[in-house]
């Protein structure tokens, strides 16, 4: 990733696509993860705790999950851009370990408001080809050429 | 009665616009660099912003307002040998109202986050207010429960507002129950 390079809102086009980014999940990634996100919630890291609990194997928490979506649109936005909202990241799936969660976006909408000018990524994530979270919308606010 | 169980459920859905927050609730650990380091690894998040400029990520936010499993003079929270044990008063990072129903399990469900100030080295987060802002009763594959969704935000030290956050659990009995 190239830091030095940023994102301007007038370059952003309206249904273009955000890179998107792959996690792959081991058993090691989500002890990392845990401890990394103070999330020690059994199911995201002990197979047959989360069994019991009616999941198909451990999963990745909401923080691990989030900061997926987060850099991503980071590595969008570069470092002159900003968060502002984030919303409707629903986690409809387990995204559990063994497999590799895909983030995805796609430029929704543009606009200026209140003196800044945002952009509206619609954004999702995906494990073996199925929606497990999201679709959801993250605002951003991205530096002007002129 | 196969219904017995969303009339367990209804005093926490009559409670929903109350706020049961009680004292704002400090997380473990101030933003330090060693946190956020440890923070970025899993994500191998290289952003500049966090490993050199000192800002948390947004994400990171609901981290640094956990509260920690143990504190100095608070008891022991590792009471028990038993393989899967749960430490006494993790629950404090779950939301409740103290309402509910025996239950077997939680997870979260949705996440909203609207970030108001930057958080940075050296600011020590706390949760403020815990609205119940919704209780949608529903059988899972996982069991049956309640859908909860709560209001709270994130304060710093200055007593600042630095995010405002909106999140759902699905709290629930296992089938087994």
């Amino acid at each position: 990733m190239d830091w030095s390079e940023q994102r301007y809102w007038d370059d952003v086009e309206e249904g273009a696509d955000v890179p998107a980014v792959a996690f792959p999940l081991s058993v090691y990634r989500l002890v990392v993860e845990a401890g990394a996100n103070r999330d020690f919630n059994s199911i995201h890291h002990n197979s047959e705790y989360a069994r019991a609990s009616g999941a198909p194997e451990m999963y990745a928490n909401t923080g691990f999950l989030l900061g997926m979506w987060e850099r991503m649109v980071r590595e969008f936005i570069g470092l002159g851009g900003g968060i502002r909202r984030i919303a409707g990241f629903r986690m409809r799936r387990f995204n559990t370990v063994g497999g590799t969660v895909v983030v995805r976006g796609r430029v929704k909408s543009k606009r200026r408001e209140a003196g800044e000018a945002l952009v509206e990524l619609e954004v999702w994530s995906e494990l073996a080809g199925e929606t497990t979270v999201g679709p959801g919308i993250v605002t951003v606010a991205l530096p002007v050429r002129s | 009665m196969a219904d017995d169980w969303t009339a367990a459920w209804q005093p926490v859905v009559d409670a929903v616009g109350g706020d049961f927050g009680g004292e704002a609730v400090e997380g473990a650990d101030a933003v330090d660099a060693s946190a956020l380091r440890r923070f970025l690894e899993p994500l191998e998040f290289d952003c500049p912003l966090h490993h050199e400029d000192g800002v948390a990520p947004i994400s990171s936010y609901f981290t640094f307002v956990a509260p920690p499993i143990w504190r100095p003079g608070g008891g022991s929270a590792f009471t028990s040998d038993e393989r899967d044990a749960q430490p006494e008063g993790v629950g404090v990072r779950r939301f409740l109202t103290g309402l509910e129903p025996p239950h077997t399990g939680y997870f979260a469900a949705d996440f909203e986050i609207e970030p108001l100030l930057p958080v940075v080295l050296g600011d020590r987060l706390t949760r403020a207010g815990r609205k119940l802002v919704g209780c949608e009763l529903k059988e899972t594959s996982v069991g049956r429960g309640a859908f909860m969704t709560w209001e709270w935000e994130a304060r710093n030290q200055r007593h600042e507002v630095v995010a405002r956050f909106r999140n759902t659990m699905f709290v629930y009995n296992g089938p087994e129950d």
